[in-house]
């Protein structure tokens, strides 16, 4: 699984990866999480918000930061 | 030295003290139900459609209001709306209104300066805007390479459900009420009907809100308060300081009355350094009661939060660099301009 946390460096997409870290662990996810900074990947991965959460190419989170159980719950979905 | 340090205290006490409970606290829970309740994808939809530049730049103006309250999420946005399709007009727009006149910034300009003031800020902020944004498209009309965007329309969500849209009426009442109703006597009679209007808020939301949304609310809110409300103690502490530090001459002959050249030299400060937001407004102040005139206040008002040297670079990065200077230059510009003739002619005893 690949996550990707869409942001410019801000406090909010830092707390958003931090979470998504949280989440990955909480279910034993080994997941590659990256950093996406340049904002001309945003717009081609349909990022209209940041910071936004997207795994393997889908939008899960955007315009806020997700918390560890919300993130806990799309991903445990994303994987059923 | 002590006397300095006195100073950046004094400062503190007399802005954020006074203004915390009545001006603080309610800008940021209506901030923070902007960014929840509002559907901002929705708005960032019909901005990217092609329409005509009288439009697009007008809706743009009015949706910078909703889209980012700090300066951190305005670049993402705006570089998002600009390769998505977007005109490059309308990207650059955003730019500029954004921090230079969302809700938190004019609520403390208009409890520090007055309401003259804050109306003043609007208004310039959004003729500026389609000035910047017609020379943008203008000077880089055949550049722009991003697909364009599809012409039809595909139906959209809401962008407010009606009951959330009450509800940010009603805070947006306990944030202007207590402000503009009580102008004189105590502060305590402020903060009473600012008490009494928050309960009126916050049963509504109870009533009507399902606690998911409510909590959602709270979150926001607490991360406008992180993001903003250390920078601006520490900002308005400097502020205090700056102002014992410089002689009042100096601010008397560089930035007093409506001339060209004062309302140049505050564009010049507002455009290279650095202001958090919301500490703008202190700083002005206190330039003011030093003698700055009113028209190279606007000037500052305007251009300080907006632009800083950082963020020139930050806009180099993601735009290149012809177009932040072409941007840079025509703000500065303007401000100068718009300092001088609000200074001159809407200002003028």
């Amino acid at each position: 699984m690949n996550i990707a946390v869409f942001g410019m460096g801000c406090p909010k997409c830092k707390a958003t990866e931090q979470n998504v870290r949280e989440a990955c662990k909480a279910l034993g996810i080994d997941a590659e999480v990256t950093h996406v900074a340049d904002p001309r990947e945003f717009a081609r991965a349909g990022v209209r918000m940041t910071p936004a959460v997207v795994v393997d190419g889908t939008v899960l989170f955007s315009g806020k930061v997700p918390t560890v159980e919300e993130l806990k719950e799309a991903l445990q979905k994303l994987r059923s | 030295m002590r006397d300095v340090v006195v100073a950046g205290l004094l400062a503190l006490r007399d802005y954020v003290a006074t203004h915390v409970l009545t001006c603080l606290v309610p800008a940021f829970l209506l901030a923070g139900g902007i960014v929840s309740f509002v559907n901002r994808e929705v708005i960032l939809e019909y901005l990217g459609e092609k329409r005509s530049k009288l439009s697009s730049f007008s809706l743009a103006s009015i949706a910078s209001f909703f889209v980012a309250a700090c300066s951190c999420t305005v670049i993402p946005v705006a570089s998002g709306l600009y390769f998505g399709g977007a005109s490059i007009g309308v990207a650059f727009i955003i730019l500029w209104v954004a921090p230079a006149t969302n809700i938190l910034a004019l609520t403390y300009t208009g409890s520090l300066l007055g309401a003259s003031m804050a109306l003043a800020r609007v208004v310039a902020a959004i003729i500026m805007a389609f000035l910047v944004g017609s020379t943008m498209s203008l000077v880089f009309q055949k550049e722009h390479t991003a697909p364009a965007p599809s012409g039809e329309s595909q139906p959209k969500g809401a962008i407010l459900e009606k009951r959330s849209a009450l509800l940010l009426f009603l805070v947006l009442l306990s944030l202007l009420l207590p402000n503009y109703l009580i102008r004189s006597g105590p502060y305590l009679h402020k903060v009473i009907l600012w008490a009494v209007l928050t309960v009126l808020f916050a049963v509504y939301a109870k009533l009507t809100l399902p606690p998911k949304a409510i909590r959602e609310w709270l979150r926001e809110t607490l991360w406008f308060v992180r993001l903003i409300f250390p920078l601006l103690l520490l900002g308005v502490f400097v502020v205090g300081v700056i102002g014992k530090l410089l002689p009042e001459t100096w601010i008397r002959a560089w930035l007093g009355g409506n001339s060209m050249r004062s309302s140049f030299l505050a564009t010049l400060i507002g455009a290279i350094s650095y202001f958090a937001t919301l500490t703008e407004a202190p700083f002005v102040s206190t330039l003011m009661k030093l003698g700055m005139g009113k028209g190279p206040a606007l000037a500052l008002l305007l251009t300080g939060p907006g632009l800083s040297l950082p963020n020139w670079l930050a806009i180099a990065r993601v735009f290149g660099g012809k177009k932040a200077l072409v941007y840079v230059t025509t703000i500065v510009l303007l401000g100068t301009v718009v300092g001088w003739f609000f200074g001159n002619f809407i200002f003028a005893p």
